[in-house]
């Protein structure tokens, strides 16, 4: 019986976030007018709740479908459950959060715009739609299955950005869909080469195919980068800066607290991390990936410190805080033995910033409408996540001290450096983004605080319990705490990165602003967009003038085609011409050959 | 006996059916439309039982000589009834949609004959057991489409139609010369009796590869493969049925199967492979694939790139052919049906746009996705299978075609491939994001540039079904693909026979 009851539990979980999408256009088309419909009801909330039983200890967690696309495998281990956990939670929770910051739309619908129902009708389809893809892309053992979730959550989430309609948004959906579409072809091309060399349809057996074939470093680069994409590194994270501040607060929290930890998962499940012997060529990959991880780790502290949107700061903190995690990641192909140790680590981590994130982004929303609390509450429960992301305390400093003690056991201390030196740039980006959000606070005045039982203050009241009590709840990776003579070592790059930031606000304050108005957020994607403006169109000339040259040799060849016809025609007049003058020139033809006779000897 | 029954009886159907359309007055609106519909039906049940009939193993097979070593031969293998099956099931669904289209316009008499006869001859091609047989019906589908291409009867039609025949009778002409070549060198060739040519020896193979290419140019031109694909875009003229029918099944797919039998079933993948003649094939698709998609990227009309987005998509199946392995077989054989589910659909959206809203042009979309869901959502399903996302069929075909070329060591295909993808995904995702994410008319913005209301749905129920039946086949196709009777499935059991034996 139990054998039948996994199963049916994870198809109701795939399936009822899919059923509630599909909800919205059957009620659409249902009746068209209805200007009180509530599209994100009490049931849109529950999209992840039936996912919440795949959280349980399965004995054995794993469903086939043979019938299903390649052929399909669902199942569960406990580094993907850890991850389940987090995005059941911060989903759900996001989602209530969306009940409440979506409100003014809903008031706006009741009014008669239309505009605003639309849009509310789209977020009510595509969230879900988003989060059942999300989902699937955890469960999915089978490759085509991953891809299916990868790129229906990617897909979706494009709605999501794009929801305000506003000339930003377009702007951050065009660097979000561009970008993603690169992604999903490097990730096309990875997969089916190592599928096609490995032959196989399973992602296990094509993480062992990569070590095995000849050119198994490219494809793994292939798959580092697509999945790179989503997980900002370095170069191809310029859609972060630019998605994350036009989208609805909710979907910034799920993008940059779950959505960019898929990328993290694709690495996890697709790379050879922990292999034995990956080889010489796999160790480089795993050099290029750490010195490219703590380049996003710094360059995205130092320039999303100049950013004076506070989700803005917030994304490039993701950049950065991803960038740690993808040399992390790398160690798994430097240090395979340590890799057991490494992992759990890594999904501490993983969870940890997407919680932390998660809360830090709904923060946002929250000091734009603060609740009726007092003031040093508030500013003290905002203040709180940020902390925890500098490890200061919480599931931070919990989750420092895990991968700071493998580094120390793989004997890689100038990596824990590094590290410490980047969660001195954290730091200062928590105080950029604390600092926007207080001025921008002090600037707008609040006459009507919200109640502390909406939704908003509720959900955000959540995600910052569960990401404090993370350490105790999570499935896998369940830290030690550190000893507190360890404490100085682990608070040392926050003290010096507040210092950092109060002399810098006090000195160059002036400073600042000439700098900021040059930095817009996303960074490298002004330069090559201008930079595809100038090739794109000499490209879309160039291939008109190929048309018009192929169009040239069809005339030119028609034209001998007319030629040849028209040869044919004078042959024709020719006969026409024989036959009108046929006797005389028979009789002609007579007396001159009877001329030569008589004429010849 | 009742082996030979079925394959005449399939021909037949739409034969008779064509003879009867031509008696029929034009004013017979109920007759005709119940022929139509009770022929295909008839149809689709008589190859659906020919294909449980291949399953349990049994022949269907019918052969008389025409003169002394030429016979007519009708035969269903796994191969032809594939073909077979999506021209009768394709033909059901565009029946239907050209009785909604042509609602009250004139001809329609003309148009239904010609039709019948058009799938009859597709279906004389798929059952056609050897090349004789096989140019009969491929000469046949030139002459009873250009009645359809110039159906409209505008000058700009009839110039495509003159364009179309140059293009086709000359690439019949050259099919012909290949096919008396072959003749007198080996006789009467059935389709399967790969040994034939094999077992001639060297000093003949040069001179069948002259012929192989000879035969390669006459098919190609109804492929589509650059540089012979310039009458496809022209032929877009022609109503949207007959381009669904066209792009889907009838011509284009006539020329893909056409090289598919050569290669597989005439000279055999042993012989083609010798002969470096693969090679070639992959080279041409590769070329095709791109430049079809950038040409497609350049054009501002909706049916001008979904007709160039076909040169691109119906190369997958010549470059399947092309790449010596199983799984690449595979691959083209399933695409052989998956793009024609996917065009179909496509087609069929185009047309609804034109008939309900007027549009012609993509910046004309803004906004259609509120204005007709439905058609819309089948025009995404259609998109995202080209661009190749699953649970469409079209990633179905891209991954065999991905892992045929790993496969038939040459990973370079990869970066055609994925290029391919990216350039659909550059010129389907602007259509998308105007159908669903712009304001237009539907916001009340402007005008659609002649709307009219066809039906209490957001258009004519005939115009709709279809389309939606068509795309919820590409979806399920792809999302059921390991199904038994699936295409893929299917396909894959064509595959194992030819490298079996």
């Amino acid at each position: 019986m139990s054998n039948l009851l996994f199963p049916s539990v994870i198809i109701v979980a795939m399936l009822w976030p899919f059923g509630l999408a599909m909800r919205v256009p059957v009620r659409g088309w249902l009746s068209s007018s209805g200007r009180s419909r509530v599209w994100l009801d009490g049931w849109w909330c529950t999209a992840p709740l039936p996912a919440l039983a795949l959280l349980l200890p399965w004995s054995e967690p794993s469903l086939t479908l043979s019938w299903w696309l390649l052929g399909g495998v669902w199942s569960l281990d406990d580094p993907r459950r850890s991850l389940l956990a987090l995005t059941v939670l911060l989903w759900g929770l996001a989602g209530l959060y969306a009940r409440g910051y979506l409100a003014s739309e809903q008031h706006r619908q009741e009014a008669g715009d239309d505009n605003a129902a639309r849009r509310l009708q789209r977020f009510a389809l595509f969230w879900p739609l988003c989060l059942a893809g999300n989902l699937l892309l955890i469960v999915a053992e089978d490759i085509a299955s991953f891809y299916l979730g990868f790129s229906t959550m990617t897909f979706a989430a494009y709605a999501l950005v794009v929801h305000a309609g506003t000339r930003d948004a377009q702007t951050g959906g065009l660097a979000y869909l561009v970008m993603a579409v690169l992604g999903e072809g490097m990730i096309l091309a990875g997969l089916l080469w190592a599928a096609g060399s490995a032959e196989t349809t399973m992602l296990d057996e094509l993480r062992e195919g990569l070590v095995e074939a000849e050119q198994g470093v490219w494809m793994a680069a292939l798959l580092w980068l697509g999945f790179g994409v989503k997980a900002g590194v370095v170069g191809l994270h310029v859609w972060l800066p630019l998605a994350h501040p036009v989208a609805p607060t909710p979907a910034s929290a799920v993008l940059s607290g779950v959505m960019i930890k898929a990328g993290l998962l694709g690495w996890l499940m697709t790379l050879p991390l922990g292999h034995a012997d990956p080889g010489e060529a796999f160790v480089m990959l795993g050099r290029v990936m750490s010195v490219a991880g703590l380049a996003a780790a710094f360059g995205a502290a130092v320039y999303g410190a100049c950013q004076s949107h506070p989700k803005a700061v917030l994304a490039y903190s993701s950049v950065s805080q991803m960038g740690m995690l993808t040399a992390l990641v790398a160690m798994g192909l430097i240090v395979p033995e340590q890799w057991p140790a490494l992992l759990a680590a890594v999904v501490l981590f993983a969870c940890h910033h997407g919680l932390t994130k998660g809360t830090l982004f709904l923060g946002v929303g929250i000091s734009e409408h603060p609740p009726r609390m007092p003031s040093w509450l508030l500013w003290a429960l905002l203040l709180l996540p940020g902390l925890s992301l500098s490890g200061v305390l919480g599931s931070g400093l919990a989750s420092k001290w895990g991968y700071k003690t493998v580094l120390y056991d793989a004997d890689h201390k100038d990596l824990v450096l590094w590290l410490s030196l980047a969660a001195v740039g954290t730091t200062l980006l928590m105080a950029r983004a604390l600092w926007c959000q207080w001025r921008a606070a002090r600037q707008a005045s609040h006459d009507d605080p919200v109640a502390l039982t909406g939704a908003m203050p509720v959900a955000w009241l959540g995600t910052l319990l569960a990401a404090a009590s993370l350490p105790w709840w999570l499935p896998m990776g369940r830290p030690d705490w550190p000893p507190l003579g360890e404490l100085v070592g682990l608070w040392w790059p926050a003290a010096l990165g507040v210092v950092l930031a109060v002399s810098i606000g006090l000195m160059a304050r002036q400073h600042l602003h000439e700098v900021i108005k040059k930095l817009p957020p996303g960074d490298l994607w002004w330069p090559l967009m201008r930079g595809y403006q100038a090739v794109a169109g000499r490209v879309a000339r160039g291939v008109s003038r190929l048309g018009a040259s192929v169009a040239a040799v069809v005339r030119r060849l028609q034209a001998l085609e007319r030629w040849l016809v028209d040869g044919l025609g004078v042959l024709a007049r020719g006969e026409q011409w024989l036959g009108r003058h046929g006797a005389v020139l028979m009789m002609a033809s007579a007396l001159l050959l009877a001329i030569i006779m008589l004429v010849a000897p | 006996m009742s082996g030979a029954v079925f394959p005449i009886a399939t021909l037949a159907s739409s034969l008779l059916v064509a003879a009867l359309i031509f008696l029929l007055p034009e004013r017979a609106w109920w007759a005709r439309t119940s022929l139509n519909l009770g022929a295909s039906l008839i149809k689709l049940g008589l190859v659906g039982w020919m294909v449980w009939g291949l399953h349990r193993g049994l022949d269907y097979a019918v052969e008389f000589p025409v003169v002394a070593g030429v016979s007519f031969v009708l035969r269903a293998d796994a191969l032809g009834i594939m073909f077979a099956g999506l021209s009768s099931l394709l033909w059901l669904f565009t029946t239907l949609y050209a009785i909604g289209y042509l609602e009250d316009s004139p001809n329609r008499k003309r148009f239904f004959g010609f039709f019948s006869l058009c799938v009859a001859s597709t279906l004389g091609i798929s059952l056609a057991g050897n090349l004789f047989t096989f140019l009969i019906f491929y000469e046949m589908l030139t002459l009873s489409t250009y009645p359809l291409v110039v159906h409209r009867g505008t000058p700009k039609a009839l110039a495509a139609g003159a364009v179309y025949l140059r293009y086709t009778l000359s690439g019949g002409l050259a099919l012909l010369l290949g096919v008396v070549a072959l003749h007198v060198i080996a006789g009467d060739i059935h389709f399967g009796e790969r040994e034939v040519l094999a077992d001639l020896g060297a000093e003949w193979h040069p001179l069948l590869v002259s012929i192989f290419v000879l035969m390669i140019l006459g098919l190609g031109v109804k492929t589509a493969l650059v540089p012979l694909h310039g009458w496809l875009p022209k032929a877009m003229v022609a109503p949207a049925p007959v381009s669904a029918l066209l792009h889907a099944v009838a011509v284009v797919k006539a020329g893909a199967f056409g090289i598919v039998r050569l290669v597989y079933d005439v000279y055999g993948i042993e012989l083609s492979y010798q002969l470096g003649l693969m090679h070639g094939l992959v080279a041409i698709a590769a070329v095709t694939i791109i430049y079809g998609s950038l040409r497609a990227l350049a054009q501002q009309e909706l049916k001008a790139r979904l007709a160039f987005s076909t040169v691109s998509q119906v190369s997958y199946i010549v470059l399947g052919v092309g790449l010596f392995g199983p799984l690449a077989t595979v691959a083209a054989l399933s695409h052989l049906l998956h793009q024609g589910l996917m065009k179909v659909t496509l087609f069929f959206c185009a047309g609804n746009y034109a008939e309900e809203l007027g549009i012609h042009r993509i910046d004309e979309l803004d906004g259609a996705g509120w204005r007709m869901p439905l058609t819309s959502f089948a025009f995404t399903v259609g998109a995202l299978g080209m661009i190749g996302l699953p649970p469409t069929v079209g990633f179905i075909s891209k991954w065999y075609l991905g892992v045929g070329s790993i496969e038939a060591g040459m990973p370079w295909l990869l970066a055609v491939l994925v290029t391919s993808s990216l350039l659909n995904a550059a010129y389907f995702l602007p259509i998308l994001h105007r159908l669903w994410f712009r304001v237009g008319p539907a916001h009340g913005y402007g005008d659609w540039p002649d709307e009219r209301r066809l039906g209490r749905m957001e258009t004519s129920g005939w115009l709709l079904w279809p389309t939606l039946a068509t795309a919820a086949f590409s979806l399920l196709a792809g999302l059921l693909a390991s199904m038994p009777f699936s295409p893929l499935e299917w396909a894959a059991r064509v595959a194992s026979q030819e490298y079996v034996l």
